[in-house]
């Protein structure tokens, strides 16, 4: 069924409005070890997701059958599973935002590379981390292209398409010396193919190897920590629900009833800016259709405001902002604004600290709606203003709310991860390192 | 569905340019959720996932492919593309066998429950977990339920059908007071259908929720230090998961990845440690009657007495061993290949009694709710959090405290457990690995280890 008779077919069974995302996924993977092609996997799959309202009540289902007789059952199952719920919220289906911010199209061909070239710089990558110093194996060399097509349509006349191209690759290292094994990668994702540096990568990755060898776990106490920018890219990542709508409406953030009030040292201050120029992605639009534009969420410390899809937005009787993805609400490209500061000069006042530059498990170590974290994390020690030896085993304790008010410094090295939030290094006067003593 | 001739045809099509195996997984499944919040029901979704992997092996290299066409112009495309990767003489596929028989044993199958039951009894929760305390601010309670139908078929004659019906009950407690807000959480599953709520005492599950919860609101952050850690039965038994399950999985094996590489018959842990991954627990949230690719599951033993006697393998990587597989190749849907998993895997019970451990305890921690963790096989290191704990002081468990990690290293741990107690039971949550999120459960008795490095954010006085 195409998409337009999927529309038709909803309205005829009585739906209100519906709304159809329809998304054509294509990858393709390439793994290698040990100068073989250990995983090769090739995908094409295309799915459908269903929003739609009856009886004044909206819900969704997505599925991958698309023939006629499973598209008929699931729009039947829209109709039970709204139905089914009994709370009285908006229900709402977008007609579309006046106008959306353009974008450079993002639709490199990599099919268009012949697939041994990209074999070649996997194996390349591989060969060139492969009998380095202290070099015990390389664990898996990966890359990975994915091609999406999406378009969203709905019977308000919403009709938006987007396309996304991109491709990573990484090679993660093991290293060992002595009785001591750390793993080092560095992932590279890019628009287009020859944007790849293999060399580069390389040479990162044993760089980042060698320097974590040899590590000592540290004595217990509270320290002065400096923790890297892609980490704190991490952390700031693991509570992102705070500045949720849903959350404000379920009362799951404490950060309820505190717009404008001060919530974090001025230095701090965190923007949402779909159109970030240092950012993967840049994204003109949310799932719902609204368009996306740059939000304050933290200003001079201040707290500014939640993120909205267009069911909060309207219980909080604001402007939807854009923020609807995948079901739930989701910053788009969020970063905490850098300074003039550099790196060197961030550390220079510490005379004992720690700098953190690993974060394991922040899927079980964070208490979003508390604040808390407890984390494994690994690093080095910083002496006298430099960073010196390497710490591992070692736990990073503390609390959200109170570590952002007690940032002492900000440093000017922005960079964005893949979680599409941007951290330059911060220096916290005080966290709690959890060590061998 | 594509029939047995069509689809022996297809494998045939997979071995013409040198492969020696071909195998194609086919995959119906319907997830739903329902989730109430308070006495509302605030969220419906279903979620269809339907479609075909198809894996060619040449000796041990393996390419895979997935898609959601599942004619037989399509495979048989995809299948000619997978195949352009080998070449050689072919040959022969074996006839595809008949379809062994299974028994779930499912009394009451989700997809005949009314919404109306489901919401009825999640609404009960929720008010038992509300009306526990004035301080809980918000309740929900969800219920997940997963309908996986599959196929699969390979050149070696195996045509398996299988059917996982899985079921989950998610209840979450929020209180607050004027200090913090805290979250306790509990999500027992099984291989079930409605009769979960049978199997399981849900009232008092959600009165133990928002007993925890509020616990949790006086609770004082751990200190930093490293002590003695007691580590309550049931999901306690993610530090075996992560410590010493994955790095026995054949997917870290098969690549000289970990602690335990050519280690069997060599002791590896304290004479207190049995532990086994059952692939056949009834009932188990953990549980298959046939693995992914067709092959019946079965109780695996992996330590006895502190020896290691044995590692968790799947097809292709069993060759790269030179090992049988165990019956453990798992993967999350069609869009993975498969590859050596846990399913139900546990310490097995001892003989010290619980009182006895705390009782024998000067001073210490007792984890009586863990959270989740991780581990990297290559460095054997390992986290996990403990969601409620309290201190043991002079054989007594004394004030409760929170935020606590605990790190440690897979090749040491085992070493360290000197207490080993007769009360086993499972927990359940959601594994991640390169094949994918799977059910999975976790499994002990209550166990002591000697020391661990545990951190938290107190003591700042």
């Amino acid at each position: 069924m195409t998409i337009d008779a999927i529309l038709k077919r909803g309205l005829e069974k009585g739906l209100t409005d519906l709304q159809i995302y329809s998304s054509r996924n294509q990858s393709l993977k390439i793994t290698i070890y040990k100068g073989r092609i250990d995983q090769h996997v090739e995908s094409d799959v295309q799915s459908v997701s269903l929003r739609g309202i009856y009886n004044g009540k909206i819900t969704s289902v997505s599925f991958e059958n698309l023939n006629d007789e499973n598209v008929d059952l699931m729009l039947e199952q829209l109709k039970d599973n709204a139905s089914a719920l009994t709370a009285d919220e908006p229900a709402l289906i977008y007609e579309g935002s006046d106008s959306y911010p353009e974008v450079k199209p993002n639709d490199f061909d990599f099919k268009s590379v012949p697939i041994e070239e990209k074999i070649a710089l996997a194996k390349n990558l591989e060969a060139l981390i492969t009998g380095k110093e202290y070099v015990k194996q390389v664990q898996t060399t990966v890359y990975q292209e994915s091609l999406n097509e999406t378009i969203i349509r709905n019977s308000k006349g919403l009709d938006l398409k987007r396309n996304n191209s991109f491709a990573y690759a990484y090679a993660i290292g093991v290293f060992e010396k002595d009785e001591d094994t750390k793993t080092a990668y560095d992932i590279k994702l890019v628009k287009r193919f020859d944007e790849f540096d293999v060399n580069e990568m390389a040479q990162k990755t044993l760089e980042q190897g060698w320097s974590k060898l040899g590590g000592n776990s540290v004595p217990s106490k509270q320290y002065p920590v400096v923790i890297s920018n892609e980490r704190f890219s991490d952390l700031l990542g693991a509570f992102t629900t705070l500045f949720s709508g849903e959350s404000a409406y379920r009362n799951l953030t404490p950060l309820k009833d505190k717009i404008g009030e001060k919530i974090a040292n001025p230095l701090f201050e965190l923007i949402d800016d779909p159109m970030h120029e240092k950012a993967y992605f840049q994204i003109p639009f949310d799932d719902e259709g609204v368009a996306c534009y740059q939000m304050p969420v933290i200003e001079k410390g201040v707290f500014k405001g939640f993120f909205h899809d267009l069911k909060t937005a309207s219980i909080f009787n604001e402007k939807p902002n854009g923020h609807s993805f995948s079901g739930s609400i989701d910053h788009t490209n969020l970063y905490l604004r850098p300074t003039e500061m550099s790196f060197d000069e961030l550390i220079k006042p510490i005379s004992e600290g720690i700098y953190i530059t690993e974060l394991a498990a922040l899927h079980a170590g964070v208490k979003a709606v508390s604040g808390d974290f407890s984390l494994q994390a690994g690093g080095f020690k910083i002496e006298n203003g430099k960073v010196t030896t390497p710490v591992k085993m070692i736990v990073l304790s503390g609390n959200f709310f109170e570590m952002i008010n007690q940032i002492e410094g900000i440093a000017n090295d922005l960079k964005f991860g893949l979680n599409n939030i941007g951290s330059p290094s911060i220096y916290v006067s005080k966290l709690s390192v959890g060590g061998d003593e | 569905m594509l029939n047995k001739e069509t689809l022996q045809a297809l494998l045939q099509e997979g071995l013409e340019t040198g492969a020696d195996f071909c195998e194609i997984f086919f995959e119906d499944t319907v997830a739903n959720s329902l989730r109430v919040t308070g006495q509302e029901v605030t969220n419906t979704s279903t979620q269809n996932t339907y479609g075909a992997g198809v894996r060619i092996i040449q000796e041990t290299d393996e390419v895979y492919g997935y898609t959601n066409q599942v004619d037989e112009n399509s495979l048989r495309t995809l299948i000619k593309n997978l195949r352009a990767s080998f070449k050689g003489a072919s040959s022969k596929a074996s006839p595809l066998g008949e379809s062994k028989p299974f028994d779930n044993g499912i009394k009451k199958p989700m997809l005949d429950v009314a919404a109306s039951l489901k919401v009825e009894k999640l609404k009960n929760l929720t008010q038992i977990m509300s009306e526990h305390d004035e301080k809980i601010i918000q309740t929900v309670g969800m219920i997940l339920d997963r309908f996986q139908k599959i196929l699969v078929v390979n050149s070696k004659g195996v045509y398996q059908n299988d059917e996982r019906h899985y079921t989950r009950v998610i209840l979450q407690a929020t209180a607050k007071d004027e200090n913090s807000m805290q979250q306790a959480f509990e999500g027992p599953g099984r291989f079930m259908g409605f009769e979960i709520f049978d199997a399981i005492d849900f009232k008092a599950l959600a009165k133990e929720t928002a007993e925890s919860a509020i616990t949790l609101l006086t609770a004082e952050d751990i200190e930093s230090q490293v002590m003695p850690v007691v580590l309550h039965n049931g999901f306690g038994g993610v530090i075996f998961h992560e410590a010493c399950g994955h790095p026995l999985e054949a997917t870290a094996i098969a690549k000289g990845l970990s602690p335990f590489v050519g280690k069997v018959g060599e002791r590896i842990g304290s004479e207190k440690v049995t532990a086994y991954d059952n692939g056949n627990v009834e009932g188990a949230w953990g549980r298959l009657n046939y693995d992914d690719e067709g092959k019946p599951t079965q109780n695996n033993l992996l330590i006895e007495n502190g020896i290691l006697k044995g590692y968790l393998v799947d097809y292709r990587r069993g060759i790269m061993m030179g090992a049988e597989s165990t019956g453990s190749s798992r993967r999350q849907s069609y869009k993975y290949s498969p590859t050596s998993r846990m399913n139900s895997t546990f310490i097995a019970p001892g003989t010290d009694k619980f009182e006895d451990i705390i009782k024998d305890t000067k001073y210490g921690l007792f984890a009586k709710k863990m959270g989740g963790g991780s581990v990297q096989p290559a460095t054997g290191e390992f986290n996990f959090a403990v969601q409620e704990g309290y201190m043991i002081e002079d054989g007594k468990l004394t004030r409760p405290v929170r935020g606590a990690t605990l790190i440690g290293h897979g090749k040491d741990i085992l070493f360290k457990i000197d207490k080993v107690a007769d009360n086993l039971e499972f927990g359940q949550g959601m594994c991640g690995s390169i094949s994918g999120s799977i059910p999975v459960d976790v499994g002990q008795p209550t166990i002591r280890v000697s020391s661990m490095t545990v951190g938290g954010a107190g003591g700042k006085k």
